[in-house]
């Protein structure tokens, strides 16, 4: 590959046998040479139909000169469409402004994600099928999390420490991005701004500090364990803006996140189609668009019977 | 019964008959027909594309695939539309590629597979057409650094021979020839997106400095 004249040496070159013929210069049906460079690759006679079409094209230049008007300007719905997509925006930004103080809880169901702004300032996002609850007490500030999963952006405030229960585990933060996820036997702590600390009730002192870029399972009845580096933070929290991102991950694993989403459930019915790995971010809540473009890319064919979008391996064509 | 043209007819998708002429066209009509009816698409292509992949590498391949396709064509003539042509090659064309490849980049596939959207420009009365068209080659060749305008202005729009630029400009005719490629390539490079006359500059000034950057 690295032998191979890039398109645009090739294109370079086309343009100079372009002119050549162009002028009359040479008849290329009996110049030697140039029969000889067209034949050394197949991209040559691509590129060379290329530079003499934009010869012919610039050419145009003088039949339409004179003979059409000066395009008008853009006609005028246009920019009203414009202007109510505005509004629209607008107004969905008005909506996020309203703060809640009182304390709360928040449920989401499948599918659902939620940013709620708290009233100090910080931001919760949740994930699919979890409930937080939220109190905002004068010495601090207790979140709840019992079930699911959810992001919280601490708003800095070094006299009211932010603290996210979740289970038997506890999870710290003055001002701090993090992520906790609840699994049956424990959390996922995965810390994207500052540093949190996290310990399980009953061992306070074996307390263990995580921090921005890294991430901790921290079990149930054991004390926190290996804390990773990991370059995938960023990656595996695409669902806060409601997305599913893809680094390699088999069909199979990227099912699975999906189907955390959606009551609509996706199938794969062929084991080597489940093995194919991807790369892409998606909307997680549509899964349909999803197994479209699994299809399309794989050559598998989408079937819908009911609640199922059954993927299988279309006989090809 | 033995008196009837030689017709091929050809089913395609849907069911509806295409008639078309055995006999090859000339190639200068082929020319003329991608000139017109591809080239000013391919910007719009190559955006569609950039969807796809930010490697501005991949795109070219594609596109410089696209045209080799076209140029093993006989006929151009059962084509309908040289604009869904283009996008429809070039989406078979990633397809292809992306099948290939081990691990498959698929988010964007969304858009390529979604052809159907693309498929045609917003339809122009042939006037408005005409006009954006005529600005187009107008905006090109403006672009060109003065030397290489003044060539293509004369060869292009008034049909003056290398040679007798040539002579008005008291160079030589190789000269003048080198002076068009230089002008071609500036433009075949424009035609890829909407550069602005600025980047050309740079683009220009990149060759005359001799790879000595400034900046």
């Amino acid at each position: 590959m690295s032998t191979q004249e890039t398109a645009r040496e090739v294109a370079d070159q086309a343009a100079e046998w372009a002119t050549r013929i162009d002028a009359g210069a040479i008849d290329p049906h009996t110049n030697q040479s140039l029969q000889r460079w067209l034949e050394e690759d197949s991209r040559h006679r691509g590129a060379l139909l290329r530079a003499e079409a934009a010869l012919s094209f610039l050419d145009r230049g003088r039949a339409l000169a004179g003979v059409v008007p000066k395009p008008a300007r853009r006609p005028i719905w246009i920019r009203r469409k414009l202007l109510f997509a505005g509004l629209g925006l607008a107004a969905g930004i008005a909506g996020v402004a309203i703060l809640m103080t009182a304390p709360h809880r928040y449920d989401t169901r499948v599918g659902e994600i939620r940013q709620v702004p708290l009233s100090d300032g910080s931001i919760v996002a949740i994930n699919t099928q979890s409930a937080v609850e939220v109190a905002m007490h004068p010495d601090v500030r207790e979140v709840t999390l019992t079930r699911g999963e959810a992001w919280f952006k601490v708003a800095h405030d070094k006299k009211r420490p932010f603290i996210v229960s979740a289970g038997r585990i506890r999870v710290r933060a003055v001002g701090t991005a993090f992520s906790v996820r609840r699994h049956d036997d424990g959390v996922d702590v995965q810390v994207t701004e500052g540093v949190v600390e996290t310990w399980t009730v009953g061992e306070e002192a074996r307390r263990v500090r995580v921090a921005a870029g890294s991430k901790a399972y921290v079990a149930e009845y054991e004390a926190p364990k290996a804390i990773q580096a990991s370059a995938d933070i960023e990656r595996s929290l695409a669902w806060r803006e409601g997305q599913i991102a893809l680094e390699g991950e088999t069909l199979d694993e990227a099912v699975a996140q999906f189907n955390r989403y959606n009551a609509r459930k996706l199938v794969i019915s062929d084991s080597l189609l489940a093995e194919e790995k991807l790369v892409g971010q998606f909307r997680a809540t549509e899964p349909m668009t999803f197994a479209e473009a699994v299809a399309t890319t794989l050559g598998a064919s989408v079937t819908q019977e009911g609640d199922t979008i059954r993927l299988s391996r279309a006989a090809r064509h | 019964m033995s008196g009837f043209p030689a017709l091929v007819h050809r089913i395609v998708e849907g069911g509806s008959v295409l008639k078309a002429q055995v006999s090859a066209q000339s190639r200068k009509d082929i020319v003329a027909w991608v000139g017109s009816h591809v080239l000013p698409h391919e910007a719009a292509v190559r955006a569609w594309l950039r969807r796809w992949t930010g490697r501005a590498q991949d795109i070219d391949d594609v596109i410089q695939e696209a045209y080799s396709r076209l140029a093993s064509l006989d006929s151009v003539a059962h084509i309908g539309s040289g604009r869904a042509y283009l996008f429809q090659t070039s989406r078979n064309i990633v397809l292809e590629q992306v099948r290939r490849s081990k691990i498959i980049r698929i988010d964007n596939v969304t858009d390529i597979g979604a052809l159907s959207i693309v498929d045609e420009a917003p339809p122009l009365d042939r006037v408005v057409a005409g006009a954006r068209e005529l600005q187009r080659v107008e905006q090109l060749i403006d672009q060109l650094p003065l030397k290489c305008r003044r060539v293509f202005v004369l060869r292009r729009i008034h049909g003056v021979s290398q040679r007798e630029i040539a002579g008005m400009f008291g160079i030589s005719e190789s000269a003048v020839e080198k002076l068009a490629m230089r002008g071609l390539k500036l433009i075949l490079k424009a035609m890829e997106g909407d550069n602005t006359a600025k980047e050309l500059e740079e683009d220009i000034d990149e060759h005359s400095r001799d790879r000595t950057r400034s900046r």
